[in-house]
């Protein structure tokens, strides 16, 4: 059997020699990459034998147990663990659109602004809320949304006639009809300055010379947010859209610190359902968990290639 | 040549970090519930006491591994340091002491032994007892507790007594496991004109969280912003699951329990449960409850209900007896709310059910290694547990803490909160004279007790050191006068796997009907609905 023929960088035509004596000439980058090999290896892949569980009954005490797809029947006929999918879908996605949607519209009108002090303060101040923990977040917000007599907003609602004095305040949080609201305004409030950045470095990146185009064409202000800012902000748009898709199931910490069993049915999702029936029990089956975490772990899978589909539709390029 | 050099450098470098995180676990030991089979437990538990305590004579402890949660108040940072030094050196172990956080502990343990990191001894609250206790993981320890020299001091034997299970004990409880009583600002109820002497039925307990609402009891000037009572949750998510509205529960246990007959049945399906669920239903929209019971943990329930401002807060608090009686006193005065609290004799409903419940008690086990030698187990409880009732030394560390530094007998004065005349007290002691002293994370406290409270134990001190406080003393009496065990709690397989599930739909339940106003039987046909067949299941395995 004849070798390969290959072509190199300069166009001219070798035959190919076989791996190991490719590897030999090459042993010193092999030997460079290896212990970063064994690293992957071993942190990223080795604990992954671990979903092996999800057909086990696994404790705290004793030897696992091999029971094959019986906690995979459990969830799927469990009522809580569909509430919880679908529940960290919707979250997700809203949470996705409508935080984006808010970083860009103060991305444009950041980058309108001509007074440079007042942009850079503002810009400053809209980022702050990011760094804050989110159990930070959560006990500020707690104290403002209270429904007893110190919750700040349920006392100007009082004070505006929207609440009658006598009447009891909203529980905010504890209400499955406002509680979605609420978390959305609240990840709107801590994320939307740190989203901006992504979206005013594209807007920084446009040829100034369309916008002098248009104010010959006599634009005005709108008619060039709308026809020069907004197709240049397109692509961005997507692709951070595209990106974030593949991690909605991932959502955890803002629902935790957030809800509690009065809306279970509009705020629990995968990761704190998971929670619940690992840690609050006293001999939890880690076997049943694993199970969750591993159908979340192929769905989140099956998002990763839709998303890099997506991807390569709109971009022309994957995301892996 | 160079190139090659630091590859290979580089590579041994990282093989060596990675063999050297890797290592350290292969040596260990697996405890019993991984290795031993049920054949070798029997023969281990069928051995001989003499033989036991031969082997245990010839045992040479070295160390003792100890997990404990927030109960060990001599924590890090509180002179834990000095409680181990004297403690190793009055027993002659190394002790190792691993304090893990109080709120999540449960599921902190589980990680420790999900990963293979099994302490000597671990203290485990009811719960995590009646469910680690038929696993084979606990070490039977009914021959050496039987000969324990500490039997001939013990003044609670039936503490004890009422752990074992099938007549093995697994777990040791050093006090009994104190429940709560229900307290009252003095303050607030002279500001709306009762007086807790006439507080005797429900009627008038919730005539009382009324007028707490509904007038000024802090007089701040503006009425209903104030409330009855504020507790950590309307049902704890651990037994006895009623203790902190136990007015509103009475004669109600929403749990699966066993009856007088010896019958285990959902004590949450009953009618008692539904009557329980409309007062709290009531009382949750007549505002005599704080709403935020619904979320508050323990700690933001408590801070709320002492806190400065008063604004918000509520006259009525539900909490652990003896020693909290005293914290709690002592906070209000801190700061500047009430001079006197009000322990309130259990109204008629909840007398009718023989008054507050008196938990069942957190136990200390030891782990079984599998080995099939009672040697390692007995010299644990001869060093761990015969020492923590020895009555003298190590008792005091475990109840006072460390000498000189947490208590002392040493003539000394000193001054708390020097620099707040209103505050300021001063505290002089003659040489000989037992004493505590300052907190060693706070000079402005005096420090109250360490892991054991004296007031419970089920062996008192010998040495004559006593020095609870006036008022934890007669918080301890009120209770022990006014108290009846809880329920035992349930073990079985179902019950151990599902009770996750169980305590979701009751919490449904639960707000469902107080929160949202919903009516109480379709709350209760959605629960039959969500957790029926798990719950039959339970009481199928219980009753077999």
């Amino acid at each position: 059997m004849s070798k390969k023929v290959v072509m190199t960088s300069t166009g001219v035509p070798v035959r190919e020699k076989p791996l190991g004596l490719r590897i030999w000439n090459n042993r010193g980058y092999y030997l460079m990459f290896l212990p970063v090999f064994i690293f992957v290896l071993l942190i990223n892949y080795w604990p992954m034998l671990g979903v092996r569980y999800a057909f086990y009954d696994y404790k705290p005490v004793g030897e696992p147990v091999f029971v094959g797809l019986k906690h995979f029947q459990k969830l799927f006929e469990t009522d809580a663990f569909w509430n919880s999918f679908t529940n960290t879908l919707e979250l997700s996605i809203m949470r996705l659109i409508l935080t984006n949607v808010a970083s860009i519209v103060v991305s444009v009108f950041l980058n309108e602004m001509g007074n440079l002090v007042a942009k850079k303060t503002l810009q400053t101040l809209i980022y702050l809320p990011h760094f804050m923990s989110w159990a930070v977040v959560a006990s500020i917000f707690s104290l403002l949304l209270s429904p007893s007599a110190t919750g700040m907003v349920n006392g100007w609602l009082k004070d505006l006639g929207v609440i009658p004095a006598d009447q009891m305040g909203i529980y905010f949080l504890a209400d499955s009809k406002v509680w979605r609201p609420i978390f959305y305004l609240i990840n709107i409030w801590k994320e939307t300055g740190w989203g901006t950045i992504i979206f005013l470095a594209t807007l920084s990146g446009i040829n100034p010379e369309l916008y002098e185009a248009a104010d010959i064409d006599g634009a005005t202000r709108l008619q060039k947010i709308r026809f020069v800012t907004m197709p240049a902000l397109a692509n961005t748009i997507i692709t951070v859209l595209v990106l974030n898709l593949a991690k909605v199931l991932n959502m955890f910490e803002p629902v935790f610190v957030l809800y509690n069993n009065a809306v279970y049915d509009v705020a629990d999702v995968i990761s704190t359902y998971i929670y619940r029936q690992t840690f609050a029990i006293a001999l939890p089956n880690y076997g049943y968990s694993t199970a969750v975490g591993l159908f979340r772990s192929l769905v989140g899978g099956a998002l990763v290639i839709l998303c890099n589909w997506l991807s390569k539709k709109v971009r022309g390029r994957g995301i892996v | 040549m160079k190139k090659k050099l630091i590859s290979m450098l580089l590579t041994a470098a990282m093989v060596a970090s990675l063999v050297g995180c890797g290592g350290g676990a292969a040596t260990e030991e697996a405890p019993a519930a991984d290795t031993q089979t049920e054949a070798a437990a029997t023969e281990t538990k069928e051995e001989a006491p003499a033989e036991t305590e031969a082997a245990a004579e010839e045992y040479k402890l070295e160390s003792v591994n100890m997990v404990i949660n927030g109960t060990l108040t001599a924590t890090v940072d509180n002179g834990q340091a000095d409680f181990e030094k004297q403690w190793e050196e009055a027993v002659g172990v190394d002790l190792i002491i691993q304090q893990l956080d109080h709120s999540g502990y449960v599921d902190a343990v589980g990680r420790l032994f999900a990963g293979g990191d099994y302490p000597d001894v671990i203290i485990m609250s009811a719960d995590m007892y009646a469910q680690y206790a038929p696993t084979g993981l606990l070490w039977d320890m009914t021959e050496a507790y039987e000969n324990a020299e500490f039997q001939a001091r013990m003044t609670l034997p039936a503490i004890n007594e009422n752990l074992k299970k099938d007549g093995k004990l697994y777990g040791f409880a050093p006090t009994y496991g104190n429940g709560c009583v229900t307290y009252v600002k003095k303050a607030w109820l002279d500001a709306v004109g009762l007086n807790a002497d006439d507080i005797k039925t429900y009627d008038d307990y919730y005539n009382m969280l009324l007028a707490f609402h509904n007038e000024d009891p802090d007089g701040n000037g503006t009425k209903g912003d104030t409330y009855g009572v504020v507790a950590a949750g309307f049902l704890g998510n651990e037994a006895p699951y009623i203790n902190y509205l136990p007015e509103f529960w009475q004669n109600a246990y929403p749990a699966i329990l066993q009856g007088s007959d010896g019958v285990w049945y959902d004590g949450f399906q009953t009618q008692e449960t539904k009557d329980a669920l409309l007062r709290l239903q009531q009382a949750y929209a007549d505002g005599a409850i704080d709403p935020e019971t619904l979320t508050a943990s323990t700690k933001i329930a408590r801070e709320k209900w002492f806190s400065n401002d008063q604004t918000g807060s509520s006259g009525v608090f539900t909490y652990w007896a003896g020693s909290w009686y005293q914290t709690l006193t002592d906070n209000l005065i801190k700061n500047e709310v009430d001079e006197e609290l009000v322990q309130l004799a259990p109204i008629a409903e909840v007398e009718a059910i023989g008054g507050y419940l008196n938990r069942e008690a957190p136990v200390w086990c030891i782990i079984d290694d599998g080995d099939g030698d009672n040697a390692r187990e007995q010299a644990i409880f001869d060093a761990f547990i015969e020492t923590m009732m020895d009555g003298d030394v190590v008792q005091t560390l475990w109840t006072y803490g460390a000498e000189d530094v947490h208590w002392s007998t040493k003539a000394e004065s000193f001054v708390t909160n020097p620099d707040d005349p209103d505050k300021k007290k001063e505290y002089n002691y003659e040489e000989g004279q037992f004493h505590l002293k300052q907190s060693p994370n706070d000079p402005n406290s005096v420090w109250k007790k360490n892991h054991l409270d004296p007031a419970l134990v089920v062996c008192e001190l010998t040495n004559g050191f006593v020095d609870t406080a006036e008022l934890a003393v007669a918080g301890n009496k009120f209770f022990t006068e006014n108290c009846i065990d809880a329920p035992i709690s349930p073990a079985s397989e179902t019950y151990t796997n599902e009770s996750g599930t169980i305590y979701d739909a009751k919490l449904a339940v639960v707000t469902e009907v107080v929160v949202n106003g919903g009516d109480v039987d379709a709350a209760m046909d959605n629960y039959v609905a969500t957790v029926g067949s798990i719950i039959d299941q339970c009481l199928s395995e219980l009753n077999q």
